[in-house]
């Protein structure tokens, strides 16, 4: 059982969600964060972002000031793993700085409140 | 590769994100939480406040700097010099896979890279 968490854009959400539901992946969790990547603020492209100029605010997209982002968690079996991550970057990947993130990380268990069962029943099937 | 979650007194966060700015680890995820500790929140009067409003911060580091990390966050979030009820948490669980979604890029934690064709 695998934790794959991902941090994407938030204009990509709804192409997100269809495409997990087209896979097979029902169940998932989203949360609205803030987040920087890599990229380093270069002042001068804010004074041109202000100034208007089009070039400067693309090139803004990796600035490292907090940027909204949705960050997604979905448990799945290790089978799923590989399809949820490449339908995953399928959809988000624009080829710019600013796509986001995917974190894979060990699960240990998964219970169903309602009825508590255990284990991978509780999971979307391979 | 390791996750760490640290939660933080959220007055803290601008100079922790500063602190990893300067360190070399820009890279990082936060979002506003409440929650309480073993101090069971805190007591005014007559009335307890157990849901205390805390930052999340998320980060992911290679293992080698992990402990850096840690210490950087910890020096930024303690209050005063010994600390005090309240600071936080800092929560370290392993990576198995970290994928860049702009260049397609899966990294291992034994350090391999690959390009994932989608």
């Amino acid at each position: 059982m695998k934790e794959v968490i991902a941090i994407v854009r938030m204009n990509r959400m709804n192409q997100t969600k269809k495409a997990l539901v087209e896979a097979g992946i029902t169940s998932m969790t989203a949360k609205e964060v803030l987040g920087r990547g890599k990229g380093i603020v270069d002042f001068s492209l804010l004074k041109g972002a202000e100034k208007g100029f089009e070039e400067a605010i693309t090139q803004l997209g990796d600035s490292s000031r907090l940027i909204p982002k949705r960050m997604i968690s979905i448990v799945v079996p290790d089978g799923l793993v590989e399809k949820v991550v490449s339908t995953l970057i399928r959809v988000n990947r624009t080829g710019k700085s600013g796509d986001g993130r995917i974190f894979v990380l060990q699960a240990k268990e998964s219970i169903r409140i309602r009825t508590g069962e255990r284990g991978e029943a509780v999971l979307d099937e391979v | 590769m390791h996750l760490i979650k640290a939660i933080v007194r959220p007055e803290r966060t601008d100079r922790i994100l500063s602190d990893l700015m300067e360190a070399g680890f820009p890279a990082v995820t936060k979002f506003s939480v409440v929650g309480r500790g073993k101090q069971r929140g805190i007591k005014i009067g007559d009335i307890t406040y157990d849901e205390l409003q805390k930052d999340l911060l998320f980060t992911v580091v290679k293992d080698t700097d992990c402990e850096y990390v840690i210490r950087t966050i910890m020096k930024a979030a303690r209050s005063g010099d010994k600390g005090a009820f309240g600071d936080g948490k800092i929560f370290v669980t392993p990576v198995v896979e970290a994928y860049t979604i702009s260049s397609g890029i899966k990294e291992s934690p034994d350090g391999g890279m690959e390009e994932v064709q989608v």
